[in-house]
């Protein structure tokens, strides 16, 4: 009985018919011998092709209407003056701004600082929280999950929540400080103050990370650890030469992520003072000048340059980082 | 917990301890519980505050010297109800909590339909070309979202889509997103090709396999998908912020909630009903979250949407 796959390799009827007579033909130009040569596709390969690109047909429409023109239109519009209305040929002139504008710079700088500290804040901590769960104890799914509940809060409402508990006249937050003794803070209401604030309530998402932990440790084989004690290795040694080269493809992966998702982080639209810039622009991110410049001053020419700069420089970080990831390690032999 | 104990838990090697140990130590029980329960009033803190604060009264809310506990005897319940019945704040969270749901129904029907249709060209047939169409697709991913978002918004203006529900639900008809695609793309490799082969040789088209054999097999990563649409709809604040700019517009749930955040003061007593919105809104991907937490760990692991 031919199974499966012989049956889907024999060629259809018609299809061989016609080879079988073409190879009767005399041979058309060079003097080559006749061939029976197999045809390029089957019928049904055929079929199959074009039912291929019909089901790839809605992908095809949705990325041309809604990704391809859209990238196009923000490409031409960023070398050019426009506000959504008049439109007037600017050259560099946009990309030249950027450099120039005292804004960028100091948004740049803050997404920089936020960036820099929170994604390896975030990464050790979660270590840490991750190990703390990290037992077969019955309870311990209960908190796995308490821990990571922040997480699945919408970012609305955390930003409603935390504007609410870093309030300086009516936030909890300073009562509690205030009853143990120490000096009210300021949080977001004070330059000084507002980027730790912000990056203290980024840590209350550090169950993502955690499960990210979690998982790598589940994928580490047990008798790795046994093997290298009976070596006579060390706490630090197991940690250092086990634990941390056989995470490094979710470190790797959770890096990637968020340092792609702080740069282009924008959610202090919702809590910070003065619209999301916060008070003498401390907290003003790159994602919220690309905001205010398309939304606010309407200048979308400026706003699409630097949201390609931003892209530019998303892309060559990406690029970086996976061209310098030798110390990834995906196991195998 | 002794010394030992400590250094293998730093190493993440403890599982091995426990294993071979069978009988809990009471110490070290009564040591990690200790641990884990002050993490879990750290975290759960916020939280905990937020509903509380969502049962004050106005002269609670309005006192300056601020409660943690609301008053027990006077828990204003009345606020879950202020916020669907008075529209007197100005945000008319009934209304914009229909216009969530209109926008959420037609996603997670249109979404899981059009992204496992394109997911399965990409997963079952052979066609040229296809491994250039993925790849662009895949491209997507990686570019950050206001390239697009801005012009859109320009392109939205001049079409008349502004200030109407068309520009959440319409673009989803494509397979609403690369990842969504992929994702399911990564689980069909999982059926095997012989249910499909035979089905081919009884004489089933593409279409006919597609429907009838590859859609009904799709159903956890479908549950998965239904989930993470339900979630970034019902939370997106960011899409009508671009695109409803208007004061009439029909906006979102999500976007009321922003906007009262926004431009409210904090002593106001919609403060209270505004804490009853965030409840609510927290309220289902939290019971999401709880009953299919499995299924959602793994695909945020697989998926790379890292909460």
């Amino acid at each position: 009985m031919p199974t499966v796959e012989a049956r889907k390799e024999r060629a259809p009827f018609w299809s061989s018919l016609k080879d079988r007579v073409k190879g009767f033909l005399p041979a058309k130009k060079d003097g080559d011998a006749p061939k029976f040569k197999r045809p390029k596709m089957s019928r049904m390969q055929r079929k199959e092709a074009v039912a291929g690109w019909v089901f790839a047909s809605p992908l095809i429409i949705g990325l041309a209407l809604f990704t391809a023109v859209p990238m196009f239109c923000s490409l031409y519009w960023s070398f050019f003056h426009y506000d959504g209305f008049n439109i007037s040929p600017a050259g560099l002139w946009n990309y030249v701004q950027a450099f120039q504008d005292d804004e960028v710079g100091i948004s740049a700088l803050n997404t920089l600082i936020y960036a820099i500290v929170n994604v390896p804040l975030n990464l050790v901590l979660s270590y840490f929280l991750a190990l703390l769960v990290n037992n077969a104890h019955k309870f311990t799914r209960v908190f796995r999950v308490l821990f990571y509940l922040p997480v699945v809060i919408p970012a609305v409402v955390s930003g409603l929540l935390w504007k609410d508990l870093f309030d300086n006249t009516y936030g909890i937050f300073n009562k509690i400080l205030e009853s143990i003794g120490l000096p009210k803070a300021t949080f977001f209401m004070d330059p000084r103050t507002a980027m730790p604030s912000l990056i203290f309530m980024g840590l209350w998402g550090v169950g993502g990370g955690m499960i990210l932990w979690l998982s790598a440790f589940k994928n580490i084989p047990k008798d790795l650890y046994e093997s290298a004690k009976v070596d006579g290795a060390n706490a630090f040694q197991r940690f250092a030469h086990i634990t941390i080269p056989m995470s490094t493809p979710i470190i790797f992966f959770n890096l990637v992520t968020s340092i792609i998702g702080s740069l282009q982080y924008n959610g202090t639209l919702i809590f910070a003072p003065r619209e999301g810039r916060g008070i003498d622009d401390s907290l003003f991110l790159f994602g919220v000048k690309i905001y205010w410049e398309a939304m606010r001053i309407g200048d979308i020419g400026y706003a699409s340059a630097l949201s390609w700069m931003l892209c530019i420089v998303i892309s060559l970080l990406t690029l970086l980082l996976f061209s310098t990831s030798k110390w990834v390690f995906y196991g195998g032999d | 917990m002794t010394w030992k104990d400590l250094k293998n838990r730093l190493t993440g090697e403890a599982f091995v301890e426990d294993r071979k140990a069978k009988m809990w130590d009471f110490s070290k029980t009564t040591a990690l519980f200790l641990g884990m329960c002050v993490v879990a009033v750290v975290l759960m803190f916020p939280y905990i505050f937020m509903v509380f604060k969502s049962l004050m009264s106005e002269s609670e809310i309005l006192d300056p010297n601020p409660h943690f506990f609301p008053d027990w005897g006077n828990l204003q319940w009345s606020n879950f109800v202020t916020l669907f019945t008075d529209a007197s704040s100005g945000y008319n969270y009934a209304q914009a909590l229909l216009h969530t749901m209109i926008i959420i129904v037609f996603n997670v029907i249109a979404i899981p339909l059009s992204a496992t249709f394109i997911a399965y060209g990409f997963a079952k047939l052979k066609w040229k070309g296809k491994n250039i169409v993925f790849a662009a697709m895949m491209l997507t991913v990686t570019l950050p979202g206001v390239v697009t978002q801005i012009p859109l918004y320009v392109i939205y203006s001049k079409i008349g889509w502004l200030n109407t529900l068309l520009p959440f639900t319409i673009p989803n008809l494509f397979g609403g997103g690369a990842m969504y695609i992929f994702l399911i793309r990564q689980y069909m490799f999982g059926i095997p090709n012989e249910i499909c082969d035979a089905a081919k040789i009884d004489g089933c088209g593409p279409f006919r396999i597609y429907w009838s054999i590859i859609l009904p097999n799709c159903k956890s990563i479908i549950i998965y998908i239904v989930i993470s649409v339900f979630n970034s709809y019902w939370g997106d604040y960011y899409g009508p912020l671009l695109y409803m700019p208007s004061s009439d517009a029909p906006i979102t749930f999500a976007y009321a909630i922003f906007k009262s955040t926004v431009e409210g003061l904090a002593s106001t007593r919609w403060a209270a009903v505004r804490m009853a919105g965030g409840v609510f809104m927290t309220f289902f991907p939290a019971l999401l979250f709880l009953i299919f937490q499995e299924q959602l760990t793994d695909g945020a692991l697989t998926s790379g949407i890292k909460g």
